[in-house]
């Protein structure tokens, strides 16, 4: 089931789901590396248009607005970007430049003397309000306002930055030379370069603020879309100290750490950096006077909500509670409606854990649309879906429901919320058991472009919507008998969601459960029950209903019998409906097995009312097969068909392979069964058409490698055969039977006995 | 070159080693007076002002030596005849702040003295640039990016030299300050470990190794040279790690043999009583301090400290007057007038001078927590966070800061919030019942009643400083109706009250006396009721309820009702004040069932 995650519902980098970092106002300085880009536009303008083709050109205005944004890159990195676009102005830049460097000092002040030209003129090359013509007035702004000192500084780092490129380039031709050089000498120069490596990449130069911010906020979505693209979880906390230690005011880096600290489930940094960035906050909050005491106290709200929420991630559900209270009571005292509603959605989240609370959810879904707050309501509405959904609501109120949401969602192009909504829909239509329909949706969120993707060449983010929408399309292919596709399905799902990123719990799940399956059809029972430890890991409750499984099925009825009694109890007190319906139909399934199926009918009719009531369609198909079993062991075969007659559409229509076959095989059972009174010409008629369902049942089984239960349809085709007196068939059937019986030798069970 | 360099360490070592080395015990303080006059004068030989200033101080205070047993100057070798005018050009320039001249002319020189100032020279200059840089940096974010330029080649250098196990004890102290610097702390601590084996006596060395040390386990596993300047190193460092109790056992065993007139050692003893809250002995010392040495500055900020805290005014504004004459650019002169500000309810006045204390030492402390103090008292709360996250940014263990955070969030309102703060402070102090009670407090409010208690008690079973613990305690009891307990703690409050003898004004004295004459009259203890009842008679707000119990009580012995005897009465007031039977708790570990970081 599609859950909706407690990130969502809140992160002060965002507002209605857009992340951007704060931005101040524009401090920006003259680098040796934003001398040599100046020189780029300075050529760019220069060359004319007829010198660079209309290709190149192209190539080089992509290039030019990362180079604008990102970080400082060394002169040969810088080279070799402009030549892969334009090789010919590649020369040109890096002549300009040599001359600069290795000129003097009146050489860089004409330069930037020259550079306002390019504003000047009838028709200037350069627009004065364009990206790189504001780029162009802050650095010639950030040039003129350099003291004496700094600006022969800055030509020194220049002269050094020049020099550093050379030697670069001159390096690569050097290899084979200096390894003809004697030893001591290299010995000493690359223990000298080792030093001055570390403290390299100990500090991989200062970021100006604006490339500090383009950083942070990359990263941040990168974190929020697609968690694989960020840096990973050490390499980010290196660069976050690093910005921290030249300039430990900038407050976002702090939060983007307590996310980083997130991720690898650090409560104590985290704590720590989300404390701190808050501490931060109210600094710059205070500083900025536009928004007064007010600012201040926002952000003081928003800290202790921020607690909550980290407790809550955490699992400290009783502090994450003190510390909403806090926001609360703040938020109410300063009447701070917004900051209530964020509240009220975390309330609903924490109250989650212990009990059904739609009724908050309802207010806060009213609130938030009553104060525009449309990401904040929609998430609400999904949150309410899915608590409706698993209520046993109708499909239509939340297919409506949801259709209202995605209004909103289009209109404000909240594109993650569309994903969700869409997984959503994929996980309501599987849990009532239309496998087509999931089906579809899951193909329709697969093959939808994102509105916002983080990279320009991919169209789709790692979210979880995706990652659910997937796990349930290899479940889907996996009970249609296609292991392959599903294997394949998971095979892409672990290269998009890498073990150790956040939501790769969700195919570890989905991928044990179905090898558990496969076990389970195949008769390898102690495969299933090594795989139940890990199930176990990710979920306790589907593990301890595989367990219990898995136990029945080695004959192992009284501790089966205990596990699912314990897990009842457990299961009606958490109310998962659909938990307590399989763990019902397993407590039938053990009483008929132990010869008892008297016993088994009220716990199967209160299955039914269950699965009638809460409207899974799928349980209440297969419960009506367990309960016709039921009929069939307790001698009445009409009732039992005739029950069947009603089940067997939806199970042909949207069933599992597996329950087809099941049902195909009970219905031949029943026709023999029923047969046994009637006249021999209709006998036989009814035998050869329990014959037929029989063949197809076993092709069904066919599909997802039954093994045993094939053997049981071959035994029972030869009976049928030789019933009819045709012996060739019956032949071959028996033979059939027997090598499977010598591969899967049935313990004393009877082989009627099993549904 | 090569052969005299070969020869002239042993004749070097052999003339100094005897002196230099010193025994562990303080038996000989004549050898140990020598040891330090020689070390003065090696230290001042080479630019090291401080510890010259240390060495030279302490000297002092031991007897004078009569002339036949004055060291004579260490022998001039061959090496330092060869130097001698290269460093004696080289030396003038240092002390004119000369650097880069200085290095150029020591260029080349070989004998151990030259080659040290050579190289101090250029790290003194490095550092004096790199202040110089800070204030025309290219931008904003640069501004942590400056560097000491020299550090770097220094380091390769001296490493070199190291690694040769041609580095004396002030080369070996150079090296590790060049590590420091560089940030690589453990090769830094190594490196002044070997330098306090090779030279024990230069204090410098010594301080900086202080400086490295975070905590009492990275203090076991130092081997430390076994010499009478290990005590003074330990009595330091455990005064730096809140270790006050055995610092103290250390400077008074110095004090005893011999150092009572040192005024390092008073100053420092000051200190630590000044760190455990024992503001009287602190201040007595102190003033014993300022009239021995009278135009004393260091440490004078904690006197401040100390006076402020006991609200003496005209003591406090006498010292700032008197510093302000001696030096009004010191940052303890600052500080002490910041303190006085703030005496005088000018916070603003006082928050400038702690701003420009800052500015003369920008890695000055207590400026940050104190002008944190400040904000708060000013209501501007966000300055005060900042100035005491700032205070954290240089000091991660200041407790100070943290504390203050916490009660600026206590004072927003925000309980929950600053949990956190106070929870720091606590691990840095565990045993300051300040953090207690203020934990115990956040709890009460957030109605967790049960860690609430446990930090009261806690509180007051390391010793409270406040008083208040109890009463909060038997307060919290009260409100839980747990009785017996609260009367337990009231009786234990009162004791505590009279045993010390405090003439300080409790106001809870009476509340405690109301309470456990009702408990004692609901028990029917009779006495004991009657005899809290005329206790409470004393109080004002208390009488009219005292003398209604009294009445009561009367009535009641003269209905004839006799006490009961099947009433258990497991708790008397002690009449006498006595310590008597009531059961003492031992100090349990403070384990908060719900806590997180």
């Amino acid at each position: 089931m599609a859950s909706v995650h407690e990130s969502l519902y809140f992160n002060p980098m965002m507002t209605n789901g857009v992340v951007h970092a704060n931005v101040f106002g524009i401090k920006d300085w003259v680098t040796p590396y934003k001398i040599a880009v100046l020189v780029l536009l300075n050529e760019m303008g220069r060359t004319g248009e007829g010198a660079v083709s209309l290709m190149e050109r192209r190539r080089l205005n992509q290039l030019l607005l990362p180079l604008l944004q990102g970080p400082d890159i060394t002169l040969s990195k810088l080279y070799k970007l402009i030549e892969e676009s334009c090789p010919q102005l590649a020369n040109s830049v890096q002549i300009r430049i040599k001359l600069m460097a290795e000129g003097e000092l009146k050489d860089m002040e004409q330069f930037f003397d020259d550079l306002s030209d390019s504003f000047s003129g009838t028709e200037p090359e350069v627009h004065k309000t364009s990206v790189v013509g504001l780029f162009l007035r802050h650095m010639i702004l950030a040039y003129s306002k350099l003291s004496f000192s700094q600006v022969f500084k800055l030509y020194t780092a220049l002269q050094q930055y020049f020099q550093n490129g050379e030697k670069k380039t001159a390096e690569d031709a050097d290899m084979e030379l200096a390894s003809r050089e004697e030893g001591e000498r290299k010995m000493e120069k690359e223990e000298l370069d080792v030093s001055i490596r570390e403290e390299e990449v100990s500090c991989s130069g200062p970021l100006s603020q604006k490339q500090a911010e383009f950083f942070l906020s990359q990263q941040a979505s990168l974190l929020k879309n697609d968690e694989t693209k960020a840096l990973t979880p050490a390499s980010l906390q290196k660069e976050l100290n690093n910005l921290l230690k030249f300039n430990p005011d900038f407050a976002e880096a702090h939060y983007l750490s307590y996310l980083n600290n997130l991720r690898v489930q650090d409560v104590f940094s985290s704590t720590h950096s989300l404390l701190h960035y808050f501490d931060r906050l109210i600094l710059t909050g205070a500083e900025s006077k536009s928004n007064g005491e007010e600012g201040y106290g926002r952000s003081l709200r928003y800290a202790a909500l921020n607690l909550a929420a980290l407790h809550c991630r955490f699992g400290h559900y009783q502090q994450a509670e003190l510390a909403l209270q806090e926001a609360i009571r703040i938020a109410q005292e300063s009447n701070d409606h917004v900051c209530l509603q964020h509240c009220l959605s975390w309330l609903y989240v924490l109250g989650q854990k212990r009990s059904d609370s739609y009724v908050l959810l309802e207010h806060s879904v009213k609130k938030a649309v009553h104060f525009g707050l449309p990401y904040l309501a929609s998430l609400g509405i999904q949150s309410l879906v899915q608590q409706r959904a698993f209520a046993g609501k109708t499909a239509n109120k939340l297919m409506d429901a949801l259709k209202d949401s995605d209004l909103l969602h289009w209109k404000h192009s909240l594109s993650e919320l569309i994903d969700i909504s869409i997984a959503q829909k994929t996980a309501i239509w599987r849990l009532y058991g239309r496998s087509t329909m999931a089906l579809q949706q899951a193909q329709m969120l697969l093959s939808m472009n994102s509105l916002e993707s983080v990279n320009s060449g991919v169209q789709q983010n790692n979210t979880e919507s995706f990652a659910v929408a997937l796990c349930h399309l290899a479940e889907l292919h996996a009970e249609q008998g296609c292991f392959a596709a599903a294997s394949e399905v998971l095979k892409h799902l672990k290269e998009r969601f890498p073990p150790n990123s956040q939501h790769a719990q969700l195919w570890m799940l989905c991928d044990q459960k179905i090898q558990f399956d496969r076990a389970m059809n195949d008769g390898k029972y102690h495969l299933a029950d090594s795989l139940v430890t890990g199930i176990t890991a990710l979920n306790s409750i589907e593990g301890v209903y595989r367990k219990a499984v898995v136990l029945q099925a080695q004959n192992q009825m009284s501790e089966a019998h205990k596990l699912l009694q314990k897990l009842l109890i457990h299961c009606q007190k958490i109310r998962n409906t659909e938990m307590v319906i399989s763990v019902l139909l397993s407590v039938a399934e053990l009483y008929w097995r132990s010869s008892s199926p008297t016993i088994a009918l009220p716990v199967l009719l209160q299955a039914l009312a269950l699965s009638k009531e809460y409207r899974l369609q799928y349980l209440a198909s297969e419960t009506v097969l367990n309960l016709a079993f039921a009929q069939l062991i307790l001698g009445i075969p009409e009732q039992a068909l005739s029950l069947l007659h009603m089940a067997i559409e939806p199970i042909l229509a949207d069933g599992a392979v597996l329950d087809k076959g099941r049902a195909m095989f009970l219905v031949a059972k029943c026709q023999v069964a029923s047969a046994a009174s009637y006249d021999p010409l209709k006998k036989a008629e009814a035998l050869e058409a329990a014959i037929e369902n029989l063949n197809e049942a076993k092709n069904y089984f066919a599909k997802v490698d039954c093994k045993e239960q094939i053997r049981d349809v071959v035994y029972f085709q030869a009976r049928l055969y030789h019933t009819l007196g045709k012996t060739q068939e019956r032949n071959r059937c028996a033979m059939l039977f027997r090598q499977l019986h010598q591969e899967l030798p049935s313990h004393g069970v009877p082989l009627i006995n099993h549904l | 070159m090569a052969a005299s360099s070969t020869v002239v360490p042993v004749v070097a070592t052999a003339a100094v080693v005897p002196v230099l080395s010193s025994s562990a015990d303080f038996s000989n303080l004549r050898e140990i007076k020598k040891q330090l006059l020689l070390i003065a004068g090696l230290t001042r030989e080479r630019g090291l002002l401080h510890s010259s200033k240390w060495s030279a101080e302490l000297a002092f205070s031991l007897p004078a030596l009569p002339l036949s047993e004055l060291q004579p100057p260490p022998p001039v070798t061959e090496e330092d005849a060869q130097d001698m005018d290269a460093y004696t050009l080289a030396k003038a320039y240092f002390d004119v702040k000369e650097y880069d001249r200085a290095a150029h002319f020591l260029h080349g020189c070989n004998s151990k003295k030259a080659y040290f100032l050579y190289m101090y020279s250029r790290y003194l200059s490095g550092e004096k640039k790199k202040d110089d840089e800070t204030v025309d940096s290219l931008g904003p974010l640069e501004k942590g990016q400056v560097k000491n330029e020299a550090l770097r080649e220094l380091r390769v250098e001296l490493s070199k030299k190291h690694q040769a196990r041609e580095l004396d004890g002030f080369g070996l102290y150079l090296y590790g300050v060049v590590l420091r610097k560089l940030d690589l702390v453990k090769e830094a601590i190594d490196v002044f470990v070997e330098a306090t084996h090779v030279l024990p006596l230069h204090w410098g060395a010594w301080l900086e190794l202080c400086n490295l040390i975070t905590d009492k386990e990275m203090l076991k596993f130092l081997s430390l040279p076994d010499t009478w300047m290990k005590e003074f190193f330990l009595a330091h460092i455990y005064t730096e790690l809140q270790l006050i109790e055995e610092a103290l056992q250390k400077y008074q065993n110095l004090i005893d043999v011999g150092f009572s007139k040192s005024s390092y050692i008073v100053s420092q003893i000051a200190v630590a009583y000044h760190n455990i809250r024992d503001i009287d002995k602190a201040l007595s010392i102190f003033n014993e301090l300022r009239k021995q040495d009278p135009y004393r500055i260091e440490n004078m900020d904690t006197f401040s400290n100390l006076l402020y805290v006991r609200s003496m005014k005209s003591e406090l504004s006498y010292l700032a007057h008197n510093l302000c004459e001696i030096d009004k650019y010191r940052v303890e002169t600052c500080c002490v007038i910041g303190n006085y500000y703030s005496l005088r309810s000018q916070h603003e006045k006082a928050a400038l001078y702690f701003q420009r204390a800052l500015k003369l030492n920008p890695r000055y402390l207590g400026a940050w927590t104190l002008m944190g103090h400040e904000y708060m008292e000013m209501k501007n709360t966000s300055a005060a966070i900042q100035a005491y996250r700032h205070a954290i940014e240089v000091n991660k263990r200041d407790y100070r800061a943290w504390y203050g955070l916490g009660q600026t969030y206590e004072i927003l309102k925000m309980p929950f919030y600053c949990l956190y703060y106070y929870r720091r402070a606590h691990q840095l102090r565990p045993n300051d019942s300040r953090m207690l009670v203020a934990l115990g407090e956040c709890y009460e409010k957030l109605n967790q009643l049960v860690e609430a208690k446990k930090c009261y008690w806690r509180a007051y079973a390391v010793g409270d400083v406040e008083k208040m613990a109890l009463v909060k305690l038997a307060k919290l009891h009260e409100q839980l109706t747990e009785s017996e307990q609260a009367a337990q703690c009231y009786i234990k409050y009162i004791q505590d009250i009279y045993s010390c003898g405090e003439i300080v004004e409790h106001l809870e004295e009476s509340t405690a006396f109301r309470y456990l004459a009702q408990y004692y009259f609901k028990c029917k203890l009779w006495d004991e009721a009657s005899t809290c009842a005329q206790k409470c008679c004393a109080f004002n707000d208390t009488r009219e309820e005292g003398k209604a119990l009294l009445r009561q009580i009367l009535q009641l012995r003269n209905q004839g009702e006799t006490p009961s005897t099947e009433m258990p009465a497991p708790f008397f007031l002690p009449a006498s004040l006595s310590a008597n039977n009531t059961p003492t708790r031992r100090v349990s570990p403070l384990n908060l069932s719900s806590v997180t970081p």
